[in-house]
């Protein structure tokens, strides 16, 4: 994943000379975890601009440039350093186009990575994805392989609103697959059915698709799975659609269970589809407990979890 | 100094920002007086703020770009916003740009160059500095302004853009109104050191300037805006300017402030202005007058006619949230005021 936005910003960078990137370690270093290899050296310092270490003015200069003709992708560090940033995002870029009454617009792309599995413990871990999920204003996209990576970038930086593009940095490395050269779009709030079958249907994104799609053809699953790829707006169509069609439900992230996307999908299904329902809406989800260092892989959702879950609502009488 | 800005054709320029200050004074008394009477909801006074103001924007162009913050409707209304723009902000209805969401004093003319008004204070300064570093990246010609209060000095975003400012060498003056309070908390309990002395800090030139005097503040902020016109870097302009009413009209300064400054005694930045300009001969007390009396006229019809123009149809709520609404906001538009 990190070759495949390694090209895509690339690509980008070289049609148009307003995309700008920002970020701490991004320039020389070519970012901590390689996204931004190389794009320095070849845009130049104005272009690939390494920051002071200060995440609320790298989101508030990205918002400003955005405001005055640019189309800036800031990247912070870990999902986990934002939160000074957190102002910046909920109450300008969130609320520019509202508060301005259409007359000033933020398109923008922030990229962070997100989620656990690279014992990063409390602080290189957290998966926050429901703080933006809440704020109306903010489009939030995560992809889940490299194909859809690129797709989706590059639909997020057509978007005149702001986009949120949370990477799971448990996939950086991992997924090898083939990455056409040109151009293509995977349009935003569009879910994708990765796995079709008529007796369940598992619900997920992001860092936990690998390990559905490997608990589903491990067993052989009759699971439909699907990967809702923009977490806001959800494709709700494509959720109610498999929700009616086999009854049963199993949502699964990596993020708390409190107040997840598993909540609001839940309450989606139950809302417009309680009657094709056999089984409540289970979710498999970290606990709601801050992320750990050595108990990492007690911590994530495991194909034994997901399994069970699936068994639960397979079974319910 | 004063007779060579005379003598360099500068009268026109000081009789208009003279007039700006009465214009701004009179709405503010206006807007005032009508959130008393109920017609308004909210308001954060301009007043003991106009010279300061006008003093530093007698320098600026069309194409520079205000950050201002919620006290900045003098500065507004002397690069040119019309009046409208404003009392349709005020009153909140659908004819105000941002269609009435945001509270009154939440000003916004981005064909003006005046960008939004946020609540959160200071969170305006950061996207400056990024406005300037587009402005650079595309050649295109024009500085950025950016207002804010003495108390927002002690946030993180003013730390954060005065340092990426001065990292980048940027086009933005920092522009710290200082009325010598946020809400009820004197500047000396804000912070140690006095605020223009930052910039040094920061690796950038501060000034301090007497923010009640239009004059002293056009001349002192004259070489500092040549500084970041000619591309050197940021600066940080302090100007002294006492609040002269309430922070805002839900606002009861008794508990806190005892030496308010009286509208039209010889502390209040009108009063000083005017008296330099009658010596310099630039106006006479009767075109004082007059100036007043047109505003007076002029702002109270304004005020009546626009009280007139209905709230924002329902619809709007739901609008500009995204460029095109979610299904979401789809179906709740539909729940709350029906499907059409
Ligand atoms: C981040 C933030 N905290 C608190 C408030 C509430 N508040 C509104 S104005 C204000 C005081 C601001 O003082 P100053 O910056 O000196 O500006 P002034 O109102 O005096 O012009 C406070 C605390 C706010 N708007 N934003
Ligand atoms: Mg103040």
């Amino acid at each position: 994943m990190v070759q495949s936005l390694n090209r895509t910003l690339d690509m980008k960078m070289g049609e148009d000379s307003n995309i700008i990137l920002l970020g701490e370690d991004i320039g020389k270093d070519g970012g901590v975890f390689r996204v931004t290899e190389g794009l320095q050296a070849k845009y130049g310092e104005d272009r690939v601009i390494d920051t002071p270490l200060v995440e609320l003015g790298i989101v508030g200069m990205a918002i400003g440039m955005s405001m005055n003709g640019l189309k800036p992708i800031p990247e912070i560090q870990f999902q986990d350093f934002i939160f000074t940033a957190f102002d910046q995002i909920v109450n300008q870029m969130a609320k520019m186009r509202y508060r301005s009454g259409g007359t000033i617009t933020v398109p923008l792309v922030l990229r962070t990575p997100y989620g656990g599995g690279i014992r990063g413990g409390l602080y290189h871990s957290q998966s926050g994805e429901s703080y933006f999920v809440h704020t109306s204003g903010l489009k939030v996209v995560t992809p889940s392989n490299p194909y859809d990576a690129k797709g989706l970038l590059s639909s997020s930086l057509d978007s005149k609103d702001p986009v949120i593009f949370l990477e799971p940095k448990r996939l950086y490395r991992s997924g090898k697959m083939e990455v056409p050269d040109e151009d293509y779009r995977i349009p935003l709030g569009k879910a994708k059915l990765l796995h079709e079958g008529d007796s369940v249907s598992i619900i997920t994104y992001g860092s936990m698709v690998p390990a559905v799609l490997k608990t589903v053809t491990d067993n052989s699953l009759d699971a439909d799975v699907l990967d809702l790829r923009t977490l806001s707006p959800m494709d709700r169509d494509s959720i109610i659609a498999s929700a009616r069609k086999t009854g049963r439900v199993v949502i699964v992230h990596e993020a708390p269970r409190t107040l997840g996307m598993g909540a609001e999908i839940s309450a989606l299904i139950s809302e417009s589809s309680i009657e094709y329902l056999y089984a409540p809406i289970l979710r498999v989800t970290g606990p709601d407990v801050p992320f750990p260092y050595r108990l990492e892989d007690l911590y994530l959702p495991n194909s034994s979890r997901i399994l069970s879950a699936v068994n639960r609502v397979l079974q319910f009488r | 100094m004063s007779e060579e800005i005379v003598e360099h054709g500068d009268k026109e320029r000081m009789i208009r920002g003279f007039g700006a200050m009465v214009l701004a004074r009179t709405l503010n008394n206006k807007i005032m007086t009508a959130q008393r009477q109920g017609r308004v909801g909210f308001f954060t006074p301009t007043s003991g703020q106009e010279a300061a103001q006008i003093g530093l924007s007698m320098h600026l162009r069309k194409e520079d770009i205000i950050y201002q913050y919620y006290r900045d409707m003098p500065m507004m209304l002397h690069m040119g916003v019309p009046v409208d723009i404003i009392i349709n902000q005020i009153y909140g209805n659908s004819m105000d740009i941002a269609k009435g969401r945001q509270m009154p004093s939440h000003l916004l003319a981005r064909d003006y160059n005046f960008m939004s008004v946020p609540s959160p204070v200071a969170t305006n300064l950061p996207l400056a500095v990024g406005t300037a570093y587009a402005n650079r990246y595309l050649k295109k010609d024009g500085i950025v302004v950016a207002s804010f209060g003495d108390g927002s000095s002690s946030t993180p975003d003013f730390h954060a853009a005065m340092n990426l400012a001065a990292v980048y060498n940027l086009p933005v003056i920092f522009f710290c109104e200082n009325n010598g309070l946020a809400i009820s908390l004197p500047t000396e309990k804000q912070t140690k050191v006095e605020i223009w002395k930052k910039a040094e800090a920061y690796g950038m030139p501060g000034i301090l300037v007497n923010g009640s005097d239009m004059v002293d503040t056009y001349e002192k902020t004259r070489e500092m805006v040549e500084y970041v016109r000619s591309g050197k870097g940021p600066v940080l302009i302090e100007a002294r300017c006492p609040r002269m009413g309430p922070h805002s009209t839900s606002d009861d300064p008794t508990k806190y402030l005892t030496d308010i400054v009286k509208e039209g005694s010889d502390r209040d930045p009108l009063i000083i202005s005017q008296k330099r300009l009658v010596e310099m001969g630039v106006i006479t007390e009767q075109i004082a007058s007059k100036i007043r009396e047109d505003s007076q006229n002029f702002i109270t019809s304004k005020f009546d006619e626009l009280e007139k123009i209905p709230p924002p149809s329902p619809e709007t709520l739901f609008e500009d949230v995204y460029e095109e609404p979610t299904w979401i906001i789809d179906e709740e538009r539909g729940e709350i005021i029906g499907r059409n």
